[in-house]
């Protein structure tokens, strides 16, 4: 699945290069390259359009936040900033810029494959748009469900709520995170909608509604999608 | 209210109750005197009237007894009674140069004022006779006051109002001069405080305290020096130890997962993993502590759902793993129902999550832990987040509540309770930042409840 991807690795420290390379590597990306200083990733960028950037804030000449500007004028490649700068502040400057993920060293590596197959889920135009489930499958791109021989649509909210819940696949949602995916920040007073578009969710995914194995409940905290590769994942 | 101006106030209302106690006082003391001076009667223990008292006798023929003569002598006086038409019908001890005989015009003048210079007292006799004693010249003084009664009255009324616009003036004189102190030493004591709270402070050094103003102006320009110096020392330590410490990370992690080495290698390169792992955090402590410390990290206070925020916690812990002898509960005391906070959702987050996470860590064995978020009578959020673990002792329970770390050198201690970390720290740090309260209490039978509150917005 990741055979055909490429990825950008940049990063001035060439003892860390070489070992997120070696992650990748191992993880079976097929064409993994790096740089050493900003210059160099954007003309890398431009020569093999890469599937992702991983991107270090603190280099010499051109930080990483100048790289992701100058590389915004002309791509919209998904760039995670790999980097020492974990303030919030930090952050925020990194998602402004245009990043797509931060994770601030140290990491685990099975932490960045993760979060690395997770922005490629999003934003790959041919990888998750159809989610199989214990009953079903969730076509994401037409908005649909297929169960057996019936298909069934799903509604704006139920996808950006389904949406929500694969991006998390394995992990509890909080019903305010639910809402919020749906309503914006102010969302106090929707959780009763939140469950009825759940139901109906569930109505369309599951085998048995009233006993769901796809969207599971946790008892007064949220939601959680289980797929059947990811059960027990998280308790 | 300012504690400046508080003090300011402070102070001039018991100024001017010193003063108000001193006026009363001196009005009970010259009450006293005079009430003293009633009771023993006049200093001057030679009286007219006793005088009088001690003659005897009519017309032309008086005798004074050995008492009057006594008062006489003792008091260097003389005396003299003049008949109805004002001839001298007994004298003692008068002086020769005085008249023996006297018109109505001549008893009128020295009745009020002199005698020749001899201060005279006057009392009539029953017969119509006036008995006269002298005194010795300047012994005493004579004033006679004579005023029109509307005059006397306006001059009284003067008077009182007078005293009352003095004690007015020393009044408002006193707070005027309190205020123009307050002016100028409000600043100073308002940026002392600013100092305590570790706020930058630059006063004016100009006027009458601008010695003072720049003493203070170099003490905050050394702390905030000293104190930037250290928090970017810790952050260039901690940003510097980033990078290798992923490096570590990242090949332990590797090796430890590798099917190609022996089994007693991975468990060492799972070791590294782990030990890694724990200073990855302690970095990340030891790098927001200081933040905090220094008010370096600004706190972000919005409104928040106080029960949303313990739900993000409990659901990161859960989502990250729990170990089968653990478990975790959410419970909210009011379900349904928003619990509004105002704070910074990643400090409150972070809070929760390190004393979830400090249950697990004391209680290696396992126990249940169950974080109740409750409203708090006086408005915002009550988050009780409580095990069924060991517990800690009673001293221990005082030291947490006094807001001191537990000291692991302490011999009661119970294996693993000591505080090692910076977890508790921060947690105590952002409750103090967000102006809440914090409470540690033994769950029963046995483990800890900790319980915080958090204000409304």
């Amino acid at each position: 699945m990741n055979e055909d991807k490429t990825i950008l690795i940049v990063d001035d420290e060439a003892e860390l290069l070489e070992m997120v390379r070696g992650i990748f590597v191992r993880a079976g990306y097929g064409r993994v390259i790096t740089a050493g200083t900003g210059p160099e990733a954007l003309a890398l960028c431009a020569a093999h359009r890469p599937d992702l950037v991983i991107l270090d804030v603190m280099m010499p000449g051109m930080d990483g936040f100048a790289v992701l500007r100058e590389l915004r004028r002309t791509s919209s490649v998904p760039v995670l900033m790999l980097t020492a700068r974990s303030e919030a502040e930090d952050k925020f400057t990194g998602f402004e810029s245009g990043a797509d993920d931060y994770l601030a060293k140290p990491f685990l590596p099975r932490e960045l494959l993760f979060r690395v197959q997770a922005i490629l889920r999003r934003t790959s135009p041919d990888t998750g748009h159809r989610v199989q489930l214990a009953a079903a499958e969730v076509d994401i791109e037409n908005a649909a469900v297929h169960r057996g021989e019936t298909t069934f649509p799903l509604t704006a909210k139920e996808l950006q709520l389904f949406r929500k819940l694969y991006e998390n696949a394995g992990r509890i949602v909080t019903t305010g995170a639910l809402c919020e995916t749906v309503c914006g920040p102010v969302w106090q007073g929707y959780e009763s909608t939140l469950a009825t578009h759940i139901r109906h969710l569930r109505e369309k995914i599951e085998a048995n509604p009233s006993r769901p194995v796809s969207i599971v409940t946790v008892k007064g905290l949220g939601y959680r999608l289980d797929l059947p590769d990811s059960k027990g994942a998280a308790r | 209210m300012n504690p400046v101006r508080r003090f300011f106030r402070r102070y001039v209302f018991s100024t001017v109750g010193l003063l108000a106690l001193l006026l009363v006082t001196n009005i009970a003391v010259l009450v006293i005197l005079l009430g003293i001076g009633e009771m023993t009667g006049p200093s001057d223990s030679f009286q007219i009237v006793d005088f009088c008292a001690h003659l005897t006798g009519s017309g032309s023929g008086w005798q004074a007894d050995r008492t009057a003569v006594g008062m006489l002598d003792q008091n260097r006086a003389w005396a003299m009674i003049l008949d109805p038409a004002g001839q001298v019908a007994w004298e003692y001890q008068l002086p020769d140069d005085l008249p023996r005989s006297y018109t109505a015009s001549d008893i009128a003048q020295f009745s009020r004022w002199y005698l020749e210079d001899w201060p005279v007292t006057v009392w009539g006799l029953d017969d119509g006779s006036l008995a006269v004693v002298g005194r010795p010249k300047g012994s005493m003084a004579k004033y006679y006051v004579s005023l029109d009664r509307d005059y006397y009255d306006f001059l009284t009324v003067l008077a009182c109002a007078i005293f009352y616009a003095n004690v007015l003036l020393v009044v408002v004189l006193f707070i005027h001069s309190a205020r123009r102190v307050e002016k100028a030493m409000g600043p100073i004591l308002n940026a002392i405080r600013s100092l305590a709270d570790g706020k930058p402070v630059r006063l004016r050094e100009d006027g009458e305290l601008a010695e003072i103003n720049a003493s203070l102006n170099r003490a905050a320009a050394y702390i905030t020096r000293k104190d930037n110096t250290r928090a970017e020392w810790i952050r260039g330590i901690s940003h510097d130890i980033r990078t290798p410490l992923s490096v570590i990370l990242g090949y332990a992690s590797e090796l430890e997962e590798s099917g190609e080495l022996p089994p007693w290698a991975r468990d060492q390169a799972g070791a590294i993993r782990r030990q890694s792992e724990k200073l990855t955090g302690l970095v990340a402590d030891l790098n927001l502590t200081t933040r905090l410390e220094y008010a370096l990290r600004p706190i972000d206070r919005k409104k928040l759902d106080g029960v949303e925020i313990a739900r993000q916690a409990v659901t990161e812990v859960l989502n990250d793993g729990l170990a089968d002898c653990y478990s975790l509960t959410f419970t909210e005391a009011e379900p349904g129902r928003h619990l509004p906070v105002a704070g910074d959702p990643a400090l409150l987050d972070r809070m929760l999550s390190n004393l979830l996470r400090n249950c697990i860590r004391h209680n290696p064995g396992g126990c249940q832990m169950t974080v109740t978020v409750a409203p708090a009578p006086a408005g915002g959020c009550i988050f009780v987040i409580a095990d069924d673990g060991c517990g800690v002792s009673p001293s221990q329970l005082r030291t947490l509540n006094r807001g001191a770390p537990l000291a692991s050198t302490q011999p009661s201690d119970p294996a693993g309770v000591a505080e090692h970390g910076l977890g508790l720290r921060i947690v105590r740090q952002i409750v103090r930042a967000h102006r809440g309260r914090l409470a540690f209490a033994n769950t029963v039978p046995h483990g800890l409840t900790v319980t915080i509150w958090i204000g409304e917005p």
